[in-house]
């Protein structure tokens, strides 16, 4: 879910899940609907568009559900902070249960991430 | 008189009272009295069609002073009564649905004097017992019911051209039906079915394949058979709606009663090739009838189709029976005629919800078109609880009716399939092939017409605005999806009586095909049995039970309400729901080859700029391959020999005397 991210922190989680990281191995999986997730991986400090957006998604995954804010700005809007687009960060609209920083994370710290979730 | 003649006159007089009552009454009265006298005439031929399936008949009935020359000969025996059964299961419920639909603009004197009339003879046509009598009500049938086809011709000027197709195709068919009658009369000693079925079998054998074929034709035709069937997916979409369910649900149903009639009683069988010609003309419909139905977008279209598929697999199972009759498995003949005739009295049971169903919807909401629909289960709970009904059955799911009869159709074919014979072992595996895929495909076809139809939001105003129909076409849908669920819990009730149907069928029935003990049906020589009853009050237990215990449990019952998933957009519209058309798409593309679309894609720009896209609009049409590669040419053909012979009728009296001197001068020339 991308609040409104410049799109690095997307690169990195598209590496996590490639050849050299692989986090399929760990059996997490990118899906393609919330319908099919167990939790949102959201990037970018929220714009005021995508406050709505974020919200009905987090409400049409089914529960238990987990949100992971991945990115600086998605914990405290980063180079973004006070621009004229930006509403809040992650966890002023949903409940984050965990925290991934850097500009942009590295996919180590994400599969650590998420390693961490999978127990 | 004994009580089965008067059964038989009650429904001839009320018919006929019915068609006084409409020429002389006008307003709401026509329509009461129409509805209600023949309801009367539908419910007598159905009791008498029972008291001769119990085995209080035959009914014969001689009157000599109606025809001249011949009279008219009535004998109503077991198998013409499982006929008359399915045309008052069906006739009944649409005549008390009329009073209600006709309101809307169809209670004219004209199609109100026609509609008893019709349901007269579509009940005296299974018992006619001679040639003429069986020719006199047939063309009674077709012109009558051409008559309620064309009822709306002011309005729509499809309904002219749909009459037209059908007008002209019941009159081919009743050319052939009357050469092979007429031919078959002349080489027998008299044209009362009794002395027909006493010379049948000694005839020669060219005699008998062209009685055959022409019959098959003719009464082929009538069933909506492929390729005789183009007039179908035209005449009964047009129709007022209660006329559709009679005509699909009883009138296509006479095509087959026809071809058992003809073939396997009068003729008494033949070689093994006419049962497999019959099994392959049904393979063929029923396949390319599921076919068009998956993708019609008119309602009433696609239940059209599905017509011509049901007739389809009945006469899979009559060919079936043929075959096995003819490489010596009586028992195994005997399953699959069980099956072809309890499929007709089921499927003119939920081929008549349906067309009762689809009237209520475009009564309510003036559409046929599935893809301007949506949403109508919230608007119209009752119509819509029956067409689910009836989907279901047809999609031959327990509990309802199409279930068990479809089940003993595979059983027949499928143990079929270890019998020596040649013939047996190629035929059979298509047949079940075909059976299977046809199966599976009106699933999706009714899934379709129920999913866009009825469930989601409506895709057009008229469609939001639609109210539930009034008491009457209520009470006519509703008796009609009770007749389906007891059908398919309680089988065993027609299965017992269809057994004096069989008798009637020496050639093509052996011991006892199928008896029930108890609630358990036991098919006869094979291994299987099975209890509709057991599994349909499993499932209706189960689908009460788990979600009672769930909640017992405590797992279920929170209930949150939630908007779609639509990738989190903030305007969600109609417009972006499954469509008709979307939902057969995939399937449409797999059947590319047979189906042969048209494309049409247009793609409008700004002005200013090409990269910007002012309107999209796609279109995609099917056409029946049969009419424009069969149909249309001969029509081409036909039409330039009549322009021909205009060159030699060209209306100058001077020609006109002519050709009177030409020919008086061959005549002398010749007689000289």
């Amino acid at each position: 879910m991308d609040g409104g991210s410049c799109n690095g922190c997307e690169i990195e989680i598209g590496s996590s899940f490639g050849p050299v990281y692989d986090a399929e191995r760990l059996g997490i999986r990118l899906v393609a609907s919330p319908r099919h997730a167990d939790g949102l991986m959201v990037t970018g400090p929220v714009t005021h568009n995508m406050v709505g957006p974020l919200q009905k998604t987090l409400e049409a995954t089914p529960g238990p559900k987990i949100v992971i804010a991945v990115g600086d700005c998605a914990l405290d809007c980063g180079a973004f902070r006070d621009g004229y687009g930006v509403a809040g960060t992650v966890a002023d609209f949903v409940p984050v249960d965990v925290e991934i920083p850097g500009c942009p994370p590295d996919p180590s710290a994400i599969v650590a991430a998420l390693r961490g979730l999978i127990g | 008189m004994s009580a089965g003649t008067w059964g038989l006159a009650f429904a001839a007089a009320a018919g006929g009272i019915g068609t006084i009552a409409a020429l002389v009454t006008v307003g709401p009265t026509r329509r009461w009295l129409v509805g209600i006298l023949s309801g009367l005439s539908a419910a007598a031929g159905g009791a008498t069609a029972i008291l001769v399936l119990v085995g209080h008949g035959p009914v014969t009935v001689h009157l000599p002073q109606i025809l001249p020359l011949a009279g008219v000969e009535l004998n109503l025996d077991a198998l013409g009564a499982v006929f008359v059964l399915a045309v008052a299961i069906v006739a009944l419920p649409a005549s008390i649905y009329g009073i209600g639909y006709t309101a809307h603009g169809l209670n004219r004197r004209s199609v109100q004097a026609m509609y008893p009339l019709f349901i007269v003879s579509l009940l005296l046509v299974p018992a006619a017992a001679s040639v003429s009598t069986l020719l006199l009500l047939w063309e009674a049938m077709a012109l009558t019911s051409l008559v309620l086809v064309a009822a709306e011709h002011r309005e729509r000027s499809e309904v002219r051209e749909a009459a037209w197709w059908y007008g002209s195709m019941s009159h081919l068919s009743m050319i052939a039906i009357l050469m092979a009658l007429v031919v078959f009369a002349g080489h027998a000693p008299g044209e009362t079915f009794e002395a027909l079925r006493m010379s049948g079998r000694h005839l020669s054998s060219s005699t008998r394949s062209f009685v055959f074929v022409l019959s098959l034709v003719g009464f082929g035709t009538k069933a909506g058979v492929v390729p005789l069937h183009v007039w179908l997916p035209r005449a009964h979409p047009e129709a007022p709606s209660h006329v559709s369910a009679l005509m699909s649900g009883a009138m296509v149903n006479l095509g087959i009663y026809g071809v058992l009639r003809v073939t396997w009683d009068l003729l008494g069988g033949g070689p093994i090739w006419w049962g497999i010609t019959v099994l392959f003309v049904g393979v063929t419909s029923a396949l390319f009838g599921i076919l068009h139905a998956l993708v019609a977008r008119d309602l009433k279209r696609l239940l059209a189709y599905s017509t011509s598929e049901n007739m389809g697999l009945i006469l899979v199972a009559v060919g079936a029976a043929g075959i096995y009759s003819s490489s010596g498995n009586p028992m195994l003949a005997g399953v699959a005629i069980t099956a072809a005739l309890l499929h007709i009295v089921n499927h003119a049971a939920f081929k008549g919800l349906l067309f009762l169903g689809a009237g209520s919807v475009v009564a309510a909401t003036g559409t046929r078109d599935l893809d301007r629909m949506g949403g109508l289960l919230a608007r119209m709970p009752v119509t819509g609880a029956a067409f689910a009904v009836g989907s279901l059955a047809i999609m031959a799911l327990p509990p309802f009716n199409g279930f068990v009869s479809e089940w003993l159709l595979l059983k027949s074919l499928v143990q079929g399939l270890p019998a020596s014979s040649v013939a047996i072992s190629v035929t059979m595996p298509i047949a079940v092939g075909a059976v299977a895929l046809t199966g599976g495909l009106a699933a999706a076809a009714f899934a379709k017409a129920f999913g866009t139809g009825f469930l989601a939001r409506p895709r057009s105003p008229q469609v939001e605005a639609a109210a539930e129909v009034g008491g009457t076409m209520q009470t006519g849908m509703v008796s009609l999806a009770v007749a389906c669920l007891g059908l398919g819990l309680a089988p065993f009730a027609l299965l017992d009586v269809l057994r004096r149907a069989g008798a009637a069928l020496p050639s093509l029935w052996g011991g006892e095909p199928v008896r029930s003990v108890g609630v358990t049906l036991h098919t006869g020589g094979l291994t299987g049995s099975l209890s509709p009853l057991f599994i349909g009050g499993g499932l209706i237990l189960l689908v009460v039970l788990i979600p009672v215990v769930l909640r017992l449990l405590g797992v279920a019952g929170r209930r949150r309400v939630a908007e779609n998933w639509g990738s989190g957009r903030s305007l969600q519209t109609a417009r972006m729901e499954y469509t008709a058309t979307s939902f057969a798409e995939p399937l449409q593309r797999v059947f590319d080859d047979v189906l042969r679309p048209e494309f049409d894609l247009a793609v409008t720009h700004t002005a200013e700029s090409r990269y910007y896209v002012e309107a999209v609009r796609y279109r995609v049409g099917i056409v029946d391959g049969f009419e424009t590669h069969v149909y249309r040419p001969l029509i081409r053909v036909a039409k330039r020999w009549g322009e021909m012979s205009r060159w030699v009728q060209n209306g100058s009296i001077h020609r006109y005397l002519a050709y009177l001197f030409v020919a008086l001068l061959i005549v002398l020339l010749v007689s000289q």
